[in-house]
């Protein structure tokens, strides 16, 4: 028996995100009575909450989209991000327990969130819009390629931030607060109840500074065939954010490896 | 064989920096025992974190040929929110093991005797529990050389002979790297002695003669 062979970087990367995937999985899912549930309730509850402000209150009518997957789709793009982000920001702290295994790094707890919220996302999706289809509402997207490539740049764009945050919650935990706080006017200025082209000029060149808003609004137009978006809906702009973040999420783990992993 | 060549480390505190180890060059060979002999903070603990990977030193270089345990000690690396038998998996599937995890399961569950509560998220653990626990998964893996900080018999009076058994097996076949505050088990488990003084390490052949030296650098 070869008692001194020792497993390739890759081979222990991989054993460590397969491992950390199972560990997060288990602590989200079932971390306490029906944890799985309020995963799904969460965005369920704001789409409810925001079609009956459209349709009761206001009355409003679209005619290039159905309301209802018009703001699934906000609230779900949105939720994405945010969830990514900020578990990522956390995932430092949760984990600081396991660190006391060369084999895991600060990196690794990251990446491993943001996919296991990609998981749980897509069927979180999946469901919502299985619910819709059932009272009758048309869920088909016209573009689905442009649907998932908007989603995944949401998602790299969301990883980027989860990758940056994590650096400086851990070290500056006093920003760390700060951010937190700054996803709340977020929400509003992300598209994720009203359409681009419906905001007033002066505004809408503020609101199209925010990537969010690019994915969500071109993602619609992948949806919906006869959708009016913004003509400056680029997401090439999300991409291009989304590749700057996560390089420097990336290099900020790198700079700061072991000041991240210190007990 | 575990190479250190010039280990230097230091830990920045609210008041400046203070130098733990300044110029460490060690070699430990396959299958050898060396005990870890210093003062309080004379840097056991940090270079044993070091050679375990889990700290980086601020120069030098650390070199492990062999496979190498984390630091055996009986506090660390469980997430409180999960059940024993879950913690225990994670650390058999970053290790790598995957065919005969329901065997380590099994050697844990029995080892630490902690039956149904292995199920039970750790928090709730009582103290012997989590030690018994760490204990266990620490013998549930081969590995060449074992890291050790106080990890000393645990429990009621059946299971420290259990646990010195299985100790005394695990320090037959493999290397160790011990800390421990305790003399008798330096003496009864290692063979040569590494005394860290000032920053520095100085090899010593037997246990012995490095105790020897520690007991005159504090009482001079």
């Amino acid at each position: 028996m070869n008692r001194t062979s020792v497993r390739s970087d890759v081979s222990v990367a991989v054993s460590v995100w397969k491992a950390l995937f199972l560990r997060e999985a288990t602590g989200r899912l079932a971390g306490g009575r029906a944890a799985w549930l309020w995963i799904l309730l969460e965005p369920a509850a704001h789409i409810v909450f925001l079609m009956v402000i459209f349709g009761v209150i206001q009355h409003q009518v679209r005619h290039d989209a159905n309301i209802e997957v018009f703001v699934l789709v906000g609230v779900w793009g949105f939720f994405l991000v945010r969830n990514i982000a900020q578990r990522g920001m956390d995932a430092i702290a949760a984990n600081q327990a396991l660190f006391s295994y060369r084999q895991v790094q600060a990196v690794d707890t990251v990446l491993v969130r943001a996919a296991v919220e990609a998981f749980l996302y897509v069927i979180v999706g999946a469901v919502l819009l299985g619910a819709l289809a059932l009272l009758d509402i048309d869920v088909r997207p016209a573009d689905p390629l442009l649907v998932m490539w908007s989603a995944f740049l949401l998602w790299a764009f969301g990883l980027g931030l989860g990758l940056m945050f994590s650096v400086i919650g851990t070290l500056l935990p006093g920003l760390g607060k700060l951010i937190r706080i700054a996803f709340m006017p977020l929400y509003f200025l992300s598209s994720v109840m009203y359409s681009v082209s419906s905001v007033p000029l002066g505004l809408r060149n503020a609101v199209l500074v925010n990537p969010i808003t690019h994915g969500l609004e071109a993602m619609r137009g992948g949806w919906f065939a006869a959708y009016r978006g913004e003509a400056h809906i680029s997401l090439g702009f999300l991409a291009f954010w989304a590749l700057v973040t996560v390089f420097l999420g990336l290099a900020l783990h790198m700079r700061y490896a072991t000041r991240l992993t210190a007990q | 064989m575990i190479e250190i060549t010039d280990v230097h480390k230091r830990y920045r505190t609210a008041h400046g920096s203070k130098w733990v180890l300044k110029g460490v060059s060690l070699c430990i060979p396959p299958k050898s025992r060396v005990a870890l002999i210093g003062a309080n903070g004379a840097g056991k603990s940090t270079l044993l974190r070091l050679v375990g990977g889990i700290d980086q030193p601020n120069s030098g270089r650390i070199e492990r040929n062999c496979k190498v345990s984390w630091p055996l000690g009986l506090s660390g690396g469980f997430q409180g929110s999960l059940s024993g038998r879950q913690n225990t998996k994670f650390v058999c599937r970053i290790h790598g093991i995957s065919d005969d995890l329901a065997d380590k399961l099994a050697f844990v569950r029995e080892f630490s005797e902690l039956n149904d509560a292995f199920d039970d998220p750790v928090k709730t653990y009582s103290s012997g529990m989590r030690s018994r626990l760490a204990f266990a998964m620490s013998l549930a893996f081969d590995f060449d050389t074992y890291l050790v900080d106080e990890l000393t018999a645990v429990g009621d009076a059946a299971f420290k002979r259990k646990s010195q058994k299985a100790f005394e097996d695990l320090a037959g076949r493999a290397g160790l790297v011990m800390v421990s505050h305790s003399e008798s088990t330096l003496k009864n488990f290692c063979q040569t002695a590494v005394w860290l003084h000032q920053g520095r390490a100085h090899w010593f052949d037997s246990v012995e003669e490095a105790l020897r030296e520690y007991r005159e650098s504090i009482t001079a």
